[in-house]
This record gives structure tokens, sequence and C-alpha cells, in this order.
């Protein structure tokens, strides 16, 4: 795996974050053609100039969504152990979602000619497109199997990691580069975001009765996905299973989630898992600290769970690193995977008066320790799509 | 104040599709044709056509129970700074 996020550009930092209930989320100023100006709280990630020169000048005039994903699958390719020759380039897939692209490009593109009545820049289209950062990843390795990238909001991340397993399952490939990125901490796209009136007025707060909205991040999470025996066979290590998968639509409202279409997400995705005790699964929520999500979710998961929902560990780690947009199932996956791993659930921080409507145990403010089985991944994305991930211990 | 309310009323009338009878403080919302997304629209038009700021956060549910047109202009009336 591999991740770029607010909390750190690095698995083992970004779990250092988790753990610690650290929280990256900061106020700061946008602003555009040396006029216009925004100040908000976001969650960015800072410090990667040096990691971005080393790219190479290909990817030093991409977009800042594909440089944040090709960081991210540095990482899992490096730990995967998996080195790319002509046969292993043609049996992998490369699926890296985004919600937006190329945002900064446009931004940038549209100062130029409105404001400065100058070009954008040359390369501008082949930045702004949506697939940019999968095909960059696939040229650095030379990935030659089914590759493209897929983008449903907020439920990018995972869907992108769903349907690279399911390319896998299916024999077209196998292996693949899998996950997603988004950049967007630009003052056009903040202020299309400032203008829904959804976001937070200084923190995100999830599941807390005082929560007031989204914090956005920026970032990106890349998981390298591999049929078992193939995995086994190289003597890969292995670090989980991908156990299920689970998507469906609402089908009722742009806005406004739906309790039936979460909970029949993740029942879908625990088809075929045997959760021997509900007390060993962890739930990292979609949990957006919006006024209608968390309660929702709230019940979703109890209709799934039932009477052991309370057995469960819940919690939202966009109260740490920001909602990542298209990018969110991509390091959330991720967190979901390191709590399986360590033994402990993240915690869901800035939690503070309690909500009645919201009363699973969403680990306020400080990490739990638990032996776990069972990690799930939820996303329910604007426009009704939802996606959740189950990841077993091997 | 009622220049105020006079325009708040013509911007809700350009937005209720649905409307097929007078507008009026009395007319229930439910038969505006509105959805809830439509709230958001009509301040954007009051914020672009009456040149103030209308502040809100939607988490924070500045639109509570609403069951006429005059509860949703005199939760605008609250929300509207000059």
């Amino acid at each position: 795996m591999g991740a770029v996020t607010p909390l750190g550009a690095t698995v083992a930092d970004f779990w250092s974050g988790l753990s610690t209930g650290r929280s990256a989320i900061v106020r700061r100023e946008f602003t555009a053609a040396d006029k216009y100006s925004l100040t908000l709280p976001v969650a960015p990630v800072d410090g990667l100039e040096e990691r971005i020169k080393g790219l190479g000048v290909s990817l030093m005039r991409a977009d800042r969504f594909s440089q944040l994903a090709v960081l991210a699958a540095e990482e899992a390719v490096a730990q995967s152990g998996i080195a790319f020759d002509e046969e292993t380039g043609a049996r992998t897939a490369c699926i890296i979602g985004t919600g937006i692209g190329g945002q900064s490009t446009f931004d940038d593109g549209y100062v130029a000619m409105l404001c400065r009545e100058r070009r954008p820049h040359p390369l501008t289209i082949l930045k702004v497109i949506p697939n940019a950062a999968a095909s960059h990843v696939s040229i650095k390795y030379g990935v030659r199997g089914p590759s493209f990238a897929v983008s449903s909001a907020c439920a990018t991340g995972a869907h992108a990691i769903g349907v690279c397993a399911e390319l896998i399952k299916s024999g077209a490939a196998d292996a693949g580069i899998a996950g997603a990125s988004e950049a967007i901490l630009c003052y056009g796209a903040l202020e299309a975001w400032k203008a829904m009136h959804i976001l937070a007025s200084e923190t995100c707060r999830p599941f807390s009765k005082n929560r007031n909205g989204l914090v956005i991040g920026e970032g990106a999470g890349v998981l390298m996905l591999e049929e078992e025996e193939h995995a086994k066979k190289r003597g890969a290590n292995i670090l989980c299973r991908l156990a299920g998968f689970g998507m469906n639509a609402d089908g009722k409202d742009m806005i406004n989630p739906d309790v039936n279409g979460a909970s029949g997400a993740m029942k879908l995705a625990l088809k075929g898992v045997k959760i021997k005790d509900s007390a060993a699964v962890y739930i990292n929520a979609h949990g957006t600290g919006t006024l209608l999500n968390d309660p929702t979710e709230t019940r979703a998961i109890r209709s799934v769970f039932g009477a052991d929902a309370d057995k469960l560990i819940v919690s939202s780690t966009k109260s740490m690193h920001g909602h990542l947009l298209g990018a969110a199932g991509g390091i959330e996956t991720i967190a979901a995977i390191l709590a399986l791993q360590n033994g402990v659930a993240p915690p869901t921080a800035n939690y503070d008066v309690p909500d009645p409507e919201c009363d699973l145990d969403y680990a306020p403010n400080n990490a739990k320790e638990r032996d776990l089985d069972v990690a799930l991944s939820n996303s329910f994305a604007f426009g009704g799509l939802n996606a959740v991930v189950a990841f077993e211990k091997v | 104040m009622a220049e105020m309310e006079a325009s708040l009323l013509e911007i809700i009338k350009e937005h209720a599709v649905g409307l097929t009878g007078e507008l009026s403080r009395d007319t229930p919302i439910a038969d505006l044709g509105i959805d809830s997304f439509s709230v958001v629209e009509i301040i954007y038009e009051v914020e672009e056509k009456l040149g103030v700021e209308v502040p809100f956060n939607a988490n924070e549910n500045p639109f509570g129970e609403m069951s006429s047109v005059g509860d949703l202009i005199d939760a605008l009336n609250k929300l509207i700074k000059n």
C-alpha cells in the first residue's frame, strides 16, 4: 500500500497520525489572480516538493492529483516487491480514480485567460483529464493491462479498488494497482465548495451533536491487489485479504443519503465474510460530519448488525485527515487495513457533544486496542453512489 | 422591510415550479413544487439580485420546520446581512 495524506505522506507516518489521534486540519488562505482570497479549515499535504522533483520532468509538469497518485503508487509497488517485466506488465491492471481530476490546472487556466488575457498552459488538456493519474502510473511501471479512471465522487477510491478486484477475479489481470487521488485545494474549487454551505466552520466533528460539516483534504491512496495464488507463488508479503466488495446506488437524491442504499452496500460487502464476533469488527465510517450522513450511517450500520452493532468499533478518520473526496476510499481502506494489522482502531477525533441519534462506539478521541478480524471501509457519495470494501486478516 | 419581503416573494415565485395559484406568506411550502436544494438556489439568487450576503451552514439546520412561505421569508430575513 502507498499513502500520501494530510496526516503523513507515507503509510508509516499516516498510521502514526491515525493511532495517536492527531488532527491535520488547519486554517489556510487560498488566493487567485492576486485579487481573490478565501480562508477556511482544510487538510493539506505539505512538504512534497523534493519528492515531486524526484519523479522526473514528465510528472513535474502534471497536475498535482497525478503527482500525488504516483507518489502513493511508488510506495505501494516498492512494498509489494513486484518487478514489472513484459509478462507481468501485460497482466497488471491500473485503476486510479479521481473525483474531479486536474482541478488546479483548470483554476490556473481560467485565471490566465480571464484575468491575464493569456493562453492556458499548452499541456492543460493532458493535465486536467481525469485519467491522467492512471496513465502516469501505467507509464511509470510499464503496466499494460486494463487501465482507466473511475469516478463516483466520495466513493471513487472504494470503487477503483473494487473494480480492480473484479478485473482480477474475472481473469483479465493477475494483479492491479488500484486507488485514487484528489488535489482540489485551490481558490476556485474551494469557493465552489463554500457555495454549497456544507463546509465546517472550524473542524470536522463526525457523530458529535455540534458537528457542522466537511473539511476538505487532499492526497492519494493506492493498493497493490493480487490474485491469491499468484501472490503466494512469488512469496509475496500478503498484508490482508480483500474479502468483499459491495456497490449499489440509492436511486433517490443528489445530496441526501439513503439508509437502505448504505445498509445494502455493507451487506453486499459482507456476503461470504464469516464474522465470528462483532467485537472483532472495525468499521472505518464514511463519517463526513454533516448533519445527515452521520445519523443515516449509524442507522444503516444498526440495520446490518442488529443487536451486535453495539460491539463494533466505528470511527471516522475524516476527523483527522479531512474528506479527501475521490481519494477518501483510497486512504480510508488503508486505514482499515492498518487497524487490522495493528489491532488498534483509530479514533474519531474532535468528538465533543454526544448526539442521541449517533449512539455507536465511535472510539471518541482516543484509539482503541482491539484484536480485529474484519475491517470495513464505507463510502457513501453525493449522487447516492455507495461502495463498501471488506478486509479480512490473514 | 416591506420592500425586502416583496423582493423575496418575487424570487421565491420564480422558483416555485409547482405553484398553480397566487403566492403569499400563507402559501404552504408543499405547494411550491420545490425540493430541499431549491432553498439554497433561492438564497443564491437573493444574494445576486439584492446584493446582500446570506451566510448559513446547512448542517446547522437554519430552515428547521417550515410549513409556509412566510416561515421561509422569516428565516431568510434572520440570516440576511447587509
